[in-house]
């Protein structure tokens, strides 16, 4: 079997490239936004994926992890005392201020936990060791805070609230949604700190449960026990973090927005290189009907068209949008896609390609054979 | 034996009308032409630009539907008007020759002919097989695998004639064929088509104005003013 539909598709190979970049920055626009979006997102519950709770309990309405709210640390003696409960230990996060060497203030994202290591936060470090935060009034730093605080070392000091704390420690990945760097301190000393704010307070309590401990009875126990309080197993507060930015920020519709203009864009792109080859061949169009082909002919060869260059186009479309992940990582910039999620656009690529084609055979089908005999 | 009389001919146009519409404008071009094509006959068919020969031979070639009047290929009349049906009926029955070759410029010789066999429904290594005979018949046993573009204008022709011979249709229909080669080259691609149409007994009908398509023909008509004149 000749295959006309893919010759015609790659002779004229200027128009083929063209009609493949469409496709090809159409599904790498898609992707990469999309990419950008989620790795954005993943920061939003970074840390609370990351730590080894599997239950965690905030302040009543407390709408994300970047938002802490105070309740009385003493809530943790009765998280204690519920069956199903091996470990229950306060976290606070809270901002502080803190002097860089420049004078000016930066804000600080602080997590202060008694054992950081039983709750693998960080869960890594570049240098030092979490032990040494018992031990004076020291902070480990983000490997991420350069960004905003500018070089520092392991070794140095900083101003924080005032007080002049010792750099011990270099953590790596922490990261939150808002950018602002986080930091990590001993629990008293940072209750020593700002003992009007948080004095006998906490924000969060974290809970390991006890092997063979049933999630769901336990978290509706602990909610039962604690009416100012609210009680989310590890992924629903993850997910309630992120879903915060999502819909009440204008994110969410931002990057709906991006993607289905993505979208749209990639539609009219693969819709007009392909309508335009096909304009570009009409009079091999009747020429195949008038020897004998019918319009299920016609339409083999422009779905063959469409699908390889889908298919072409999509391929190198991935290519380039995990091309620029190192490139965005550069930037500070994480681009999370899936396999799933590629799959989702390679079918929506191929879906486009064959809707474009079908706008072609609508016009082709019409056409009149006898254009064959004109000049 | 005694066979119907429409048997007797490969082609018939019966009392034939073309008015062209568009809007409110319109153009008769045919007035009631009649006209027969015999297996194994070659008629050329003369008239000077404009005078209906390209719409004659679309009809015939059940590529337009008449206004009025009746086409018979094969002794069958011709009563659909769906796209699809008349497919059908060129796929079986007709080759066709165009002034301008029409061949696909992203097939090579070979590739040209094997496609039609492909649509005509013969597949694979038999349609090759098939393609390479036919391009020997026309003399092109050394050119299968050169695009169109690599060509000169009676090697396309020629391959253009193995394309129509494709399917063994019964009617051949030729528009200018000779139009766009020059004088020696017109007359042998002219000569190899009558001796293919003949030695195989289809019908060849080659609508032209060149007067040489006479030294070819076993008969010659003329139309002029939409109506055939008996030359
Ligand atoms: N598709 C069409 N629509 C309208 N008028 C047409 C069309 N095709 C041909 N004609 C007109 O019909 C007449 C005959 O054309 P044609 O059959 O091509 O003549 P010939 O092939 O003898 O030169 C011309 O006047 C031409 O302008
Ligand atoms: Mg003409």
């Amino acid at each position: 079997m000749v295959d006309l539909g893919l010759k015609m598709l790659l002779h004229d190979r200027v128009r083929f490239i063209i009609t493949i970049s469409g496709v090809a920055f159409s599904a790498a626009l898609v992707l990469a936004q999309v990419g950008l979006f989620n790795g954005l997102l993943d920061n939003a519950a970074l840390t609370v994926r990351k730590a080894n709770a599997d239950l965690w309990v905030t302040s009543r309405n407390t709408a994300n992890m970047d938002f802490p709210q105070m309740y009385p640390e003493s809530t943790v003696d009765r998280i204690r005392s519920v069956p199903g409960v091996a470990r229950a230990d306060n976290l606070i996060v809270c901002y502080l201020n803190m002097g860089l060497p420049t004078g000016v203030r930066e804000n600080s994202l602080l997590y202060a936990l008694k054992d950081f290591k039983a709750w693998n936060l960080p869960w890594e470090m570049k240098e030092g060791d979490l032990d040494d935060l018992r031990r004076g009034r020291n902070i480990v730093l983000d490997s991420k805070a350069r960004r905003r605080f500018g070089d520092f070392k392991v070794g140095e000091f900083r101003e924080v609230l005032d007080i002049r704390m010792k750099i011990i420690g270099e953590s790596v990945g922490a990261l939150s949604f808002t950018t602002t760097p986080i930091s990590f301190m001993d629990y008293d000393l940072a209750q020593a700190l700002q003992p009007n704010l948080l004095g006998g307070q906490t924000t969060y309590t974290l809970i390991r449960l006890a092997p063979g401990a049933d999630p769901r009875a336990v978290q509706a126990e602990i909610q039962r026990r604690l009416p100012f309080n609210d009680v989310h197993t590890k992924e629903s507060w993850a997910r309630k973090s992120e879903h915060y930015w999502i819909t009440n920020t204008g994110i969410g519709m931002n990057a709906f927005l991006t993607v289905f203009l993505g979208c749209l864009v990639a539609l009219v792109v693969v819709a007009q290189t392909l309508y335009t080859s096909t304009m570009e061949h009409l009079k091999e169009f009747g020429t195949v009907k008038a020897i004998g082909g019918s319009n299920a002919d016609i339409y083999r060869i422009l779905t063959r068209q469409a699908i390889v260059a889908a298919i072409i186009g999509f391929a190198l479309g991935t290519a380039m949008a995990f091309a620029v992940v190192p490139l965005a990582a550069k930037a500070d910039l994480k681009l999370i896609m899936t396999p799933g999620f590629v799959a989702v656009v390679g079918v929506g690529t191929l879906g486009l390609c064959l809707g474009a084609a079908l706008l072609s055979f609508h016009k082709v089908a019409k056409i009149d054979p006898g254009l064959v005999f004109r000049s | 034996m005694l066979v119907q009389r429409s048997d007797m001919y490969v082609m018939r146009g019966l009392n034939l009308t073309k008015t062209y519409r568009e809007g409110w404008l319109e153009t008769p071009v045919l007035k009631g032409v009649s006209l027969d094509l015999d297996y194994g006959e070659i008629v050329a068919l003369e008239g000077p630009s404009g005078s209906g020969k390209t719409t004659l031979l679309q009809l015939l070639g059940c590529i337009l539907t008449p206004t009025g009047g009746q086409v018979e290929i094969e002794g069958r009349p011709i009563a659909t008007h769906r796209a699809k049906d008349l497919a059908r009926v060129r796929r079986a029955s007709l080759g066709f020759v165009f002034q301008q070759f029409n061949l696909f410029p992203s097939l090579t010789a070979a590739q040209n002919v094997e496609y039609a066999l492909n649509l005509k429904g013969m597949k694979g290594k038999l349609a090759q097989k098939t393609a390479q005979d036919l391009l020997e018949k026309v003399g092109l046993e050394d050119r299968m695998d050169y695009l169109p573009r690599d060509l000169s204008g009676g090697q396309k022709q020629r391959v253009a004639v193995a394309r129509a011979l494709a399917g063994k249709p019964s009617i051949l229909l030729a528009d200018e064929p000779t139009a766009n080669l020059d004088t020696q080259v017109g007359s042998q691609v002219l000569q190899m088509f009558r001796n293919l149409a003949k030695r195989e007994h289809r019908g060849l009908l080659i609508v032209t104005h060149d007067p040489k398509v006479r030294e070819i023909a076993d008969r010659v008509l003329r139309i002029r003013d939409g109506l055939i004149q008996s030359a």
